[in-house]
């Protein structure tokens, strides 16, 4: 034995997942959703995809530079420091990246999407402390401020399933499936396969094709980056509480076959698969992810409802923050754990 | 399954069909008087001294400790300190063998009563052979009603293949050993499981009428004693209790044959079966060694290094203790010895932590490891222990084979661990 030996605390062995290699695999699980958006959106898409992609890593490593002194003492450490990002890059900045391409509509400025990318990196994420420690999800985080910001030049015209001008179209659920398409064929009665493959229907590049994100949905079940139940808890209820709510509107029905148009429409599916389940802002408990979904669902159908305009990046935003609270209060009984009976009752 | 676990993978093909060998013995033993849990033993003989094997030389200092005995026959040539692998100074009483192989056994008991038996059990110094090294005896005399002896036949850990051999080669004797152990225990039921990666061991114990036997999934860590109460009775051990409180007594299977031994031929404890293995051994052997032998002697009698290893562990991998060097020596309780290459351990740095709740998930007591190392990393260890349960813990080390992130978990439980009992000790003074 020579003295190249390991000592560390146990265990010896480890399992062969890697942070990189289940970033991996989130982008491989991308990768349909991305082919789908080029087929319908054309260039344009690959060119925001391309944008947000680069300047989200570019914006990643610019902070890890400063941070750690690449500038100081004219710029002698600035090969080492390069040398240490590429050793730490995990491939997250990549996949938010690539996640904030596709749930931006196709018709977004390059440099709209770049501002995006760089928002959710730089302040979203960095500012918190880097991979891990963001509070809420990047991706999601930087279409708000996207949305908020720019809204009056993309989102109203193209984005189907918000905004109508026309009020009308949410009073009956006749016309329910005319609003999912948008301002210009709210007459039209949308095809569910239609919804399901993404032909026609405008959107957002990635959230159109169902299909694809359902071949991503399986690739990452099957790989056990996520739990099966997870994204179908959000979306069905979702769904389900949709037709709900609006089976109260005056003179509406209750038509359980709505559900598939409330599921297929919007970045709900996306959301649910590819942004909900993310890690860093999920609970950990079991208890506390079904609480998670359940209020995911109900905020999500809840203001769609009220609000008209599409709320999932907002709705994982806003229960992202809560979920620290969760982490706390809902904390698992051990194994064996037997409540303790209170004294006054002996 | 209730609980989660994790899939290892086995390694265990390495050995598990090798019969074990006897080793010639070694020319000089080391032997430390702490080979269980609790107090150290206290020295009982002199520098200079002879010795036969099988001689007590240092007594068990009062219930929690045990005695120990020469592993050969010949003259005690020092008593020294030194560090243990876990870096705790401990006494060695070195013996030089004489080569002549005397020995000098307890008397063998015939028809012994249940305290004749928890008695023979004391005096020979048999401590839990799984690796935990809980002296036996404590066990066996329960404050409550047991009805159950449980025999941990599971050998959860990768690689280890001692107590398969065992199983194989002395069924009969880990039997009867069982039975001395329930009538101790006041006429209790035999149960035994075993994992279903071992159908040699199953049929070998489904031939007698008085041993359930229960097949196991193969999972790690069926072998916690929780654990297997549950798969074997399912009864749960509630927190903080003892095991015969759900009136269960669970024993390793090599405890089992040890007692045997101990009340049919008088022999104490200094011998033990143990799986010398790993891909950077020549030969991987499963070996009957003595208590004291240097585990450079064992690593050459197997060959060997084929390859420089990686990581030395002396114990299993999930749970073993990771050598700097091979001066090291057999305890009572040493299962294993690893040699592993590169390939087989992982020295990847940590990254920072996804909060991907994996560690949860396979947690078999159900408790939240990355809330215990996120608060213990800021020095939080109050709410580390709250949040994560963190006294409830194992430390099996399923969370940390799962991190993706490679966080160094157990450490995190351990340094709270610590800290929460530093904090009660002191509590406990004021």
């Amino acid at each position: 034995m020579d003295n190249t030996v390991v000592i560390s605390t146990p265990p010896h062995v480890k399992s062969r997942r890697t942070t990189k290699g289940i970033m991996l695999d989130v982008i491989i699980a991308l990768a349909p959703a991305a082919i789908a958006g080029i087929v319908f959106f054309g260039w344009q898409a690959l060119v925001i995809m391309v944008t947000s992609v680069l300047a989200a890593v570019a914006a990643e490593f610019v902070y890890y530079f400063i941070y750690n002194g690449g500038f100081t003492k004219k710029c002698v450490n600035a090969k080492k420091v390069c040398i240490n990002w590429l050793k730490q890059f995990d491939y997250t900045s990549i996949v938010t990246g690539l996640i904030l391409a596709l749930i931006v509509p196709s018709t977004v400025n390059w440099y709209e999407v770049l501002i995006g990318a760089v928002f959710a990196i730089l302040i979203v994420k960095m500012l918190f402390g880097g991979t891990g420690r963001n509070l809420v999800n990047p991706a999601a985080a930087g279409r708000v401020m996207m949305f908020l910001s720019f809204s009056l030049t993309a989102y109203v015209a193209t984005n189907f399933e918000p905004i109508s001008l026309d009020s009308e179209l949410f009073t009956g659920a006749t016309h329910l499936s005319g609003w999912l398409l948008g301002g210009e064929s709210a007459s039209g009665h949308m095809e569910w396969l239609d919804l399901f493959l993404g032909t026609g229907v405008a959107g957002c590049i990635g959230e159109t094709c169902k299909l694809a994100l359902i071949v991503g949905y399986i690739y990452l079940v099957v790989r056990k980056v996520i739990k099966w139940w997870q994204p179908l808890l959000y979306i069905v209820l979702s769904a389900f509480l949709s037709v709900c709510m609006a089976a109260t509107v005056e003179g509406a029905t209750f038509d359980i076959s709505l559900m598939l148009d409330y599921a297929l429409s919007g970045g709900l599916m996306f959301g649910a698969i590819f942004m909900a389940t993310d890690y860093v802002t999920s609970p950990k408990g079991l208890y506390g992810q079904i609480v998670y979904y359940v209020l995911l669902a109900v905020l999500t159908s809840l203001l769609r409802f009220y609000t008209k305009i599409e709320v999932v990046s907002f709705v994982i935003m806003i229960m992202n923050l809560i979920v620290p609270l969760i982490d706390t209060y809902i904390v698992r009984k051990p194994f064996g754990y037997v409540k303790e009976k209170s004294k006054e009752g002996k | 399954m209730i609980f989660g676990g994790v899939h290892l993978r086995d390694e265990k093909n390495l050995t598990c069909d090798k019969p074990t060998e006897v080793p010639s013995a070694p020319s000089e033993v080391r032997i430390s008087t702490r080979q269980s849990a609790g107090k150290s033993a206290i020295p009982c003989v002199e520098k200079g001294q002879k010795v036969k094997e099988g001689q007590l030389i240092a007594k068990a200092d009062g219930a929690i400790s045990s005695n120990v005995f020469a592993s050969v026959a010949g003259e005690v040539k020092d008593i020294v300190k030194m560090p243990s692998a876990a870096g705790i100074e401990e006494t060695f009483i070195v013996i030089a063998s004489d080569g002549s192989g005397q020995t000098d056994y307890l008397a063998p008991l015939t028809d012994p009563s249940a305290q004749d038996i928890v008695q023979r059990i004391y005096d020979a110094g048999i401590v839990g052979m799984g690796g935990a090294g809980f002296p036996a005896a404590v066990k066996d005399a329960p404050k409550c009603k047991v009805d159950t002896l449980v025999l941990n036949g599971s050998e959860c850990e990768p690689y280890l293949t001692c107590d398969h051999r065992l199983m194989v080669e002395h069924t009969d004797d880990i039997v009867r050993g069982a039975r001395y152990i329930a009538r101790a225990l006041g006429g209790a039921g035999i149960v035994i499981g075993i994992e279903k990666n071992k159908p040699d061991c199953i049929a070998a114990f489904e031939q007698y009428d008085d041993v359930k036997v229960v097949m196991l999934a193969k999972r790690y860590p069926m072998g916690s004693e929780k654990h297997l109460i549950y798969s074997c009775t399912g009864r749960k051990v509630r927190i903080g209790k003892l095991p015969a409180e759900a009136g269960v007594i669970v024993h390793n299977v090599g405890t089992a044959y040890a007692v045997c031994q101990a009340v049919e031929l008088g022999k104490p404890l200094y011998e033990r079966e143990i799986t010398v293995t790993g891909k950077a051994v020549k030969e991987p052997k499963n070996l009957w060694v003595k208590v004291g032998t240097s585990i450079k002697e064992l690593v050459e009698y197997c060959g060997g290094e084929a390859v420089a290893p990686k990581k030395v562990v002396q114990g299993g991998p999930m749970t073993g203790v990771a050598l700097a060097d091979y001066d090291q020596y057999i305890y009572k309780t040493s299962d294993g010895i690893l040699l592993m290459t590169a390939d087989e351990t992982d020295c990847l740095e940590p990254t920072p932590c996804l909060n991907c709740g994996k560690c949860a998930d396979v947690c078999p007591m159900h408790l939240m490891p990355m809330q215990t190392a996120f608060y213990s990393s800021a020095g939080d260890f109050e709410t580390a222990a709250k949040l994560g349960n963190t006294l409830s813990c194992i430390e099996c080390g399923a969370c940390e084979y799962v991190c993706p992130a490679r966080r160094p978990l157990i450490q995190a439980i351990r340094k709270t661990k610590a800290a929460m009992r530093a904090k009660n000790d002191k509590e406990v003074k004021k």
